[in-house]
């Protein structure tokens, strides 16, 4: 098999029990059906991690995935997918992370590494273009992310080497640490980094020299200079690389989807105090990009300039952990929020899940159903020495800390209390924003593989409120309305499958999805370039509906049904009290039925057979018929 | 060894991290997409929110045309350092005496030094730089006549700026 053009050419296997590893070539055939990175990975885990595999035991693996376009210089930065079962959920965990490891494991020439078994001792890998080193990481057990990256550049005695690592959260099998790339890009969400630790592996450091062609350069230089045009065209452009994603908190404000207490206020009197904006007027004082290959950097630096924090820095907020530890729990007070984001990162945590479970906690107190002294502390909304305290306590698993340290499923039937206000899907966290102002984004948190989240999805195109672009795009002016209902099943079907190319490609939401640079068509053409292989514009939607067909595949062997696709009850029965959505709920039902009938798949949210075998996934009908799960036509 | 040719300017604070020069310097030299190729290399450090792209100075004299053994370096027209393959045994000279490790070995098989050439007067990193951190100086020589103190203080103030550019300014 010759190289394919772009990819690195070869996947990488580790066996941690018995200390080797293999290259194998990567099959070409699969590369054109699954892209790369969240495609190739939701393949391997179809078949590689069969129902009843213990999240947490050797059996489990973790694949990590780059894409095809991650190594050109083409301005979409460059990212990876870290895929596994997931300790949180028990279903499909996979996360994704703006990150340099990304380019640098393809210049090593892998563009997917997996990791199978458990190491005996704490080790860290070395993976470079001749092999991988396992290195003794007794030593760093306890590190915090921050300090693992720092020991292992110093250790390996070059700063290009790019390091994937856990911190103490994951160790102690909090079931929600993520992995963190360039000590602040987190894979955070569905405890990828839980995984990682229980197989004893405290960081993943790559480093390589090698370097990638396409098969057709002048062509993709074309391609690359007309998506730089529509980057740099586009008015989004300024506000992006200003703010970055921390600008969603005003608008949050100004639509009213905000998570104010706990989903309890949808719009709050200090969001201003809290916003992007006003980081960007008074804390930032850098931009960087958190990937090669991206020209639209938004990854803030910022800087506490004044007052009792005055010198702490870091990198971001990203608006997730910024609207998760300040409105989510009612803090006001910024400069706190910004330490304690620092400190979930550090210990290694997903900020979405910890900000969730704090303040569910906070509201079980205000219904009374928990006291301060069974909490362990003063349970108030938005008492930032609370916060502080509740995320070490969780991190370490002290205290209640040890309930929340397994996510709000699991520490509402543990507790056995407030499970109607576990804000979760499928065991995945709800983010920032109340699907009862966001339709479709709510629908999207429903069906999304992974739990509720947006980014499966990203329907940004509703909040437009333009009907006109509603009816071009998808023959419903209500698609493009938030508040519309009908035509929201297109609407997710659409980006659904746009979302899952763009992961597959490893390239930035930001830009190559939200502001739209990579379109499908856009997306066979670079293919095309860069491969040689003829795709088209149709064929290209069709790899997106592959990648969510398996992803769907997955959870229907492991059990989900329509009943599973479900959103809180608050959000279905409790009209918002406040804000210009006031008064709304979420119509599910409706939506949920459109989504499943464009899909392909029964109104029980299983595929039809048919589907199935139209996308070339004929195994997997059969692998679903042979264990008894009956499938239409 | 201060610059005195045109060379590649670095303005810092606007450097994000990008790689983007590297990849297209090594495009343009090599053909193909690596980091390791390229005659620019970023460093970064991400707790200080920091990226530096390192980049030949074009020194002159330059320490590593003077000390190559085989004559395999010499400047031409612009003052760039140019590499002639054929001559070069990659007796890494010019990589250990570079000042600012800006002359790096091929990183495969180190058979010859990668050292920035300036494209031949139109630099690819700078061309496609996407927050102009990068420019080509040619060292342009701005004479001023401060008139007072104050505007003194300012233009002394605001020469590493204006260095930064690669501008001298002189006080007539
Ligand atoms: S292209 Fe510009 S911003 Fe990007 S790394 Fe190079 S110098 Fe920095
Ligand atoms: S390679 Fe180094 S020594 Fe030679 S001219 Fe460039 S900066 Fe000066
Ligand atoms: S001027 Fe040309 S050779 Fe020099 S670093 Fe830039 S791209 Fe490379």
């Amino acid at each position: 098999m010759t190289r394919l053009k772009g990819y690195g050419g070869k996947v990488l296997r580790v066996d941690l029990t018995h200390r080797t590893y293999r290259a194998e070539e990567l099959d070409p055939s699969l590369a054109k059906a699954f892209i790369g990175g969240r495609g190739l990975n939701a393949y391997r885990l179809y078949w590689e991690v069969p129902p009843g595999v213990d999240p947490l035991g050797p059996e489990n693996k973790l694949m990590i995935a780059t894409g095809p376009l991650v190594g050109f210089p083409h301005g979409l930065g460059s990212r990876l997918n870290v895929t596994s079962r997931s300790p949180l959920t028990g279903l499909l965990g996979d996360s994704n992370a703006g990150t340099h490891f990304s380019e640098e494991m393809k210049f090593a020439g892998y563009d997917q590494i997996i990791i199978e078994g458990r190491s005996e001792r704490p080790v860290y890998l070395y993976i470079t273009e001749s092999g991988v080193e396992f290195m003794d990481a007794e030593g760093l057990w306890g590190f915090t992310v921050s300090q693992t990256h720092e020991a292992i550049r110093h250790e390996l005695g070059d700063q290009r080497v790019q390091v994937g690592a856990v911190g103490p959260a994951a160790e102690n099998l909090v079931k929600f640490a993520g992995v963190f790339f360039n000590v602040y890009r987190a894979a955070g969400r569905t405890g990828m980094g839980t995984v990682l630790a229980s197989k004893n592996v405290k960081a993943i450091a790559v480093r390589g020299d090698g370097y990638i062609e396409a098969e057709n350069v002048d062509e993709l230089i074309k391609v690359i200079d007309e998506m730089l045009r529509r980057i740099y065209e586009n008015p989004q452009y300024w506000p992006r690389r200003i703010m970055g994603t921390s600008r969603v908190l005003m608008a949050g404000q100004r639509l009213g989807f905000l998570p104010g207490r706990h989903f309890q206020d949808p719009v709050v009197d200090y969001a201003y105090d809290v916003s992007g904006e006003r980081l960007a007027r008074e804390y930032n004082v850098k931009v960087r990009a958190c990937s090669a290959g991206c020209a639209l950097p938004c990854a803030r630096f910022f800087m506490i300039k004044r007052g009792p924090l005055a010198g702490l820095m870091g990198e971001g907020p990203e608006y997730e952990p910024l609207g998760g530890f300040t409105v989510r729990v009612g803090n006001r007070d910024l400069d706190r929020a910004l330490k304690i984001i620092l400190k979930v990162a550090d210990y290694g945590m997903d900020a979405i899940t910890t900000s969730e479970v704090i303040a569910w906690l906070m509201e079980l107190r205000q219904r009374g159903e928990i006291t301060d002294e069974e909490a362990g502390v003063k349970l108030e909304w938005g008492n930032p020495d609370t916060i502080e305290e509740l995320v070490d306590m969780i991190a370490y698993r002290r205290g209640i800390g040890k309930v929340l340290a397994e996510g709000v499923k699991r520490a509402s039937e543990m507790l056995n209390r407030g499970k109607d206000i576990a804000f979760h899907v499928k065991g995945l966290e709800m983010i920032q924003a109340d699907p009862r102002a966001l339709k479709g984004y709510g629908l999207g948190f429903a069906v999304a593989s992974r739990g509720a989240d947006h980014l499966r999805s990203e329907p940004f195109v509703e909040v437009e409120d333009d009907p006109e672009l509603g009816k071009k795009m998808f023959g419903e002016p209500e698609a493009a309305m938030r508040l519309g209902v009908k035509g929201k099943g297109k609407l997710i079907n659409y980006f659904e499958d746009l979302n899952a190319i763009v992961d597959s490609f490893e390239s930035c939401k930001n830009t190559a999805e939200n502001m739209l640079i990579l379109d499908f068509d856009m997306a066979a053409r670079a293919y095309t370039a860069i491969t040689g292989i003829h795709v088209t514009e149709s064929e290209m939607r069709e790899a997106g509906m592959r990648i969510v067909n398996i992803e769907r595949a997955y959870l229907v062997r492991e059990g989900v049904r329509r009943s599973h696709d479900r959103l809180p009850k608050r959000f279905l029965e409790e009209p918002l009290r406040s804000g210009p959505a006031k008064g709304h709920v979420i119509e599910l039902d409706v939506m949920l039925d459109e989504y499943y009938d464009v899909r392909g798949w029964t109104r029980d949210g299983v595929p039809r057979r048919s589907t199935l075998l139209r996308l070339g996934l004929k195994e997997v009908a059969m692998d679903l018929e042979a264990r008894g799960i009956k499938l239409e036509d | 060894m201060e610059s005195k040719g045109i060379h590649v300017v670095v303005d810092p604070s606007k450097c994000v991290g990008c790689n983007i020069c590297e990849l297209w310097c090594s495009y343009e030299h090599e053909g193909v997409f690596s980091r390791s190729l390229s005659r620019i290399s970023v460093i970064t450090y991400e707790r200080l929110g920091f990226d530096y792209p390192v980049v030949c100075q074009q020194c002159e004299p330059a320490p590593c045309v003077e000390l190559c053994p085989t004559g395999a370096l010499s400047k031409g027209k612009l003052g760039e350092v140019n590499l002639d393959k054929g001559k070069c045994i990659g007796c890494r000279v010019c990589s250990e005496v570079c000042p600012y490790g800006a002359a790096r070995m091929e990183p495969r098989e180190a058979r010859y030094p990668l050292i920035c050439d300036l494209c031949g007067g139109e630099p690819m990193c700078v061309a496609r730089c996407p927050t102009n951190a990068l420019s080509l100086s040619k060292v342009t020589n701005v004479k001023v006549k401060p008139r007072n103190a104050a505007e003194a203080f300012a233009i002394s103030e605001l020469r590493k700026l204006a260095d930064e550019w690669g501008v001298d300014v002189d006080e007539a």
